[in-house]
């Protein structure tokens, strides 16, 4: 089973992400971070096979949470899952290592989309 | 003319809807756009907003009776009709609406730039130093739910 970590700081979107991630049929071990920081360090003590992070979080935001992994030598694949989904956050994204961003709202099959490839 | 202007009721509408559909009801048509009403109408308030700051600021404010936001909050839970909503779920529920409606308005900014984290209230933001630039009036399952954009 694949283990994969939902970072969100709001605890009723990172309950919607669980569901829709269900809905879309992957029944994963999920570990629930409540902002970059707790994100970072579950993810390099863990070593999960997946983070799926918000964009705007306290402490630490998304795309810190990204650098630091990848500054820390950690490729553990990332996707964002964010209510901004401009172009230039798309880029930002793409620049910084990650394989997809995940615009709220979103359905099960947004996420089927974007996840299908990385899983193949 | 401000970029915030750009927003127009239609957008803003269209935007709330899709939100709706795909995060709250599972199904488009439980948010509408109805006859203008004022914020003030409402028994009990509860606003929640999200500021943006990139060559012009601008804010997204929800306003809805608390009643309506408790609903709101079951229906993103999936919770039972008679099932009491702590405050802690209430104040996440109703703030993650307005980043989810403000963060797809920011998107249409031609300057990007930072979208600060949902506030939540009782008591509305102060409008010292903004200007409203528009009001739309929608309506969640019948209930008054208000969102306006404003200039800082």
């Amino acid at each position: 089973m694949l283990r994969v970590v939902v970072a969100d700081d709001s605890r009723v979107m990172r309950q919607i992400v669980v569901r829709t991630l269900r809905q879309a049929g992957y029944d994963w071990d999920i570990t629930e971070a409540a902002d970059g920081a707790e994100a970072f360090a579950i993810a390099r003590a863990e070593q999960p096979d997946l983070v799926l992070s918000d964009w705007n979080m306290p402490n630490m935001t998304g795309i810190e949470l990204l650098r630091a992994l990848r500054a820390a030598g950690d490729d553990v694949p990332f996707g964002f899952v964010t209510s901004e989904g401009s172009d230039e956050m798309r880029e930002q994204a793409d620049v910084a290592g990650a394989l997809f961003l995940v615009a709220k709202p979103f359905t099960a099959e947004s996420f089927r989309e974007v996840i299908e490839p990385v899983l193949a | 003319m401000s970029a915030l202007t750009a927003f127009d009721g239609t957008q803003v509408s269209a935007i709330a809807e899709e939100v709706f559909a795909a995060l709250i009801d599972g199904e488009p048509g439980h948010l509408y756009l109805t006859a203008p009403t004022s914020p003030s109408d409402l028994v009990d308030p509860l606003y929640a907003w999200v500021d943006m700051h990139a060559d012009v600021s601008g804010r997204v404010l929800l306003s809805v009776d608390t009643g309506t936001a408790h609903e709101l909050a079951r229906a993103l839970l999936r919770m039972g009709a008679e099932e009491p909503v702590e405050d802690e779920d209430l104040v996440d529920a109703f703030g993650e609406v307005a980043n989810v409606v403000g963060g797809n308005l920011k998107a249409l900014l031609p300057v990007q730039g930072t979208l600060t984290l949902p506030r939540v209230s009782a008591t509305p933001p102060s409008d010292e130093g903004t200007t409203l630039v528009d009001r739309i009036p929608l309506a969640w399952r019948g209930r008054s739910f208000d969102i306006s954009i404003w200039q800082l």
